[in-house]
């Protein structure tokens, strides 16, 4: 009844019902209820195992839930005949590995999606008779130059020409993260973003979530640094055994936990 | 008469000499365009194996499972014996065309696996990337996962094209005059004494092609990996 508290007045960016997913004979998640709102910073919690990457990952559809559903816009994106890659232009997601593409460079890995997404619309409007404004070429060139606003936001302008072998972990994840950024998210997700960092490299890519999160930008973090959960989330979700056990604010989940499973996971991790 | 008397016999000789060079043209002509029939069955055969499952890719996805499990399971020369007398046993019908059906569709079996192994090498994370922006499954395979994956699969390509070169020489079989059957023919002529002496200098001939194909893949390799870090 606690959890009720919690409204927000904003429109509702995903609203999820009933979501359950399962490998084989293995229920993974056994439904699972979120609003997530315009300007919500949410950080999921739970132990090992329990379901966290699989619910965000089934978030943007990149494990097809088994069924539910996740109305994103208006439309339920969980339904396999929609083209998903249109509302995933929409919905960011930065990775624990930062999987930056090997074989481009840093300002490249920025652009590309950008370039392929407006390509492909301006082709599409030509074709409807629209008089294009703008060639393949300006577009580049505008992606560039934003790709490199980003670089210079987060420090990295004169890496721009390199490729990410060569770049720190710390500086992978930044450049993961303004490459989400680049496609103009609706939300951004976060799967454990610095559990592959060395710790003298967290901080840095926590400061860029913190200002993207004063910015106001949407967040669903997947993390293990509870101290970070606290100070950034409005909201904190703790999963376990698949269902989301509790949630509230940082204050009630961290300081006044109901629910033993977590009880017993806080007096673990903090 | 001594071993490298007879070499340098053969050697000097303008007829036997036009004749290797006949077999050597024969042997050449079959490996390049069974080569490049194999790439291109093999990497048609891997895109439909990488695939993501879907109803209408179910049948392409049976086929090319058989199609290799059929090619790699049998020998090279049976096959080659039915395309020659069943298949293309049609009169006047090229040799040459029918072996490098033969060999074509023998190598894109062993191909399609390399290619396949190279592109599942690269990091499912790179796709993962690719398909969270937004791009679309075929974007991503060729934008990002295919030219990685060809670092990955050139030491296994010119294993392959290597072994297809030798393996030719199974046309002598069916009494085509390649490089092998060019060093028979003379071995079984008057002036030779033995088979020893031909086939030895047929078979460096093989060696040299084979020496120059690995020496220009180690190249390829080379100026791949150097494109990595810059
Ligand atoms: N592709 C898959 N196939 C089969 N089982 C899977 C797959 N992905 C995840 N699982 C299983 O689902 C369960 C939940 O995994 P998930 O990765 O979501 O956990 P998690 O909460 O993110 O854990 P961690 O904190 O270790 O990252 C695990 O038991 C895992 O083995
Ligand atoms: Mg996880």
């Amino acid at each position: 009844m606690e959890s009720k508290k919690i409204e927000s007045t904003s429109e509702v960016l995903f609203s999820i019902k009933d979501l359950h997913k399962s490998f084989g004979n293995h229920e993974v998640l056994g439904g699972i209820d979120l609003d997530i709102h315009n300007g919500d910073q949410i950080a999921i919690i739970g132990p090992s195992g329990c379901g966290k990457s699989t619910f965000l990952r089934c978030i943007n559809c990149m494990e097809d839930p088994t069924s539910g559903s996740i109305i994103f816009e208006g439309v339920d994106i969980a339904d396999t005949s929609i083209d998903i890659n249109v509302h995933r232009e929409n919905i960011g997601m930065v990775f624990q590995q930062f999987n930056l593409f090997n074989n481009k460079t840093v300002i490249e890995n920025i652009m590309l999606a950008p370039v392929y997404v407006r390509t492909k619309k301006l082709r599409r409007s030509s074709k409807s008779g629209d008089a294009p404004k703008l060639t393949k070429a300006d577009i580049k060139k505008e992606e560039r130059e934003r790709a490199m606003a980003l670089l210079r936001r987060i420090g990295l302008e004169d890496k721009a020409d390199v490729y990410p072998s060569t770049l720190s972990g710390g500086q992978k994840q930044r450049v993961a993260i303004v490459r989400a950024l680049a496609m103009n998210p609706k939300v951004i997700l976060f799967d454990e973003p610095t559990s592959a960092l060395d710790p003298e490299m967290v901080g840095e890519v926590l400061d860029l979530m913190k200002e993207l999160a004063k910015e106001g930008m949407t967040m669903v973090i997947v993390t293990h640094e509870m101290g970070f959960a606290r100070e950034v989330a409005d909201r904190i979700l703790f999963i376990d055994e698949g269902k989301i056990k509790e949630q509230g604010t940082p204050e009630d989940v961290f300081d006044h936990p109901k629910d033993p499973r977590l009880q017993e996971f806080l007096s673990k991790v903090l | 008469m001594t071993f490298f008397a007879e070499i340098w016999e053969l050697l000097s000789s303008a007829k036997y000499m036009s004749m290797l060079f006949t077999g050597l043209g024969t042997t050449l002509v079959v490996s390049l365009f069974s080569a490049i029939l194999g790439l291109f069955l093999g990497t048609l055969v891997a895109l439909v194996a990488i695939c993501p499952d879907s109803p209408l890719m179910k049948l392409p996805k049976i086929i090319c499972k058989v199609y290799v499990t059929v090619i790699r399971g049998t020998p090279m020369a049976l096959q080659l014996f039915i395309m020659m007398y069943a298949i293309f046993a049609i009169r006047g019908f090229p040799q040459e065309i029918t072996a490098i059906i033969a060999f074509g569709i023998n190598s894109g079996a062993y191909v399609s696996e390399s290619i396949r192994g190279g592109i599942l090498s690269v990091d499912i994370g790179q796709t993962e990337a690719g398909r969270a922006l937004g791009l679309p499954y075929g974007v991503t395979l060729m934008k990002i996962v295919i030219p990685q994956a060809v670092k990955n699969v050139i030491p296994a390509i010119g294993n392959e094209l290597i072994a297809l070169i030798k393996e030719t020489s199974i046309v002598s079989m069916i009494g085509m005059y390649d490089l092998t059957q060019a060093a028979k023919v003379i071995g079984a002529g008057n002036n030779m004494a033995s088979y020893i002496v031909p086939m030895s200098v047929a078979a460096c001939f093989y060696l040299a092609i084979v020496y120059t194909l690995s020496f220009g893949i180690k190249g390829i390799e080379k100026r791949l990996r150097a494109g990595d870090r810059r």
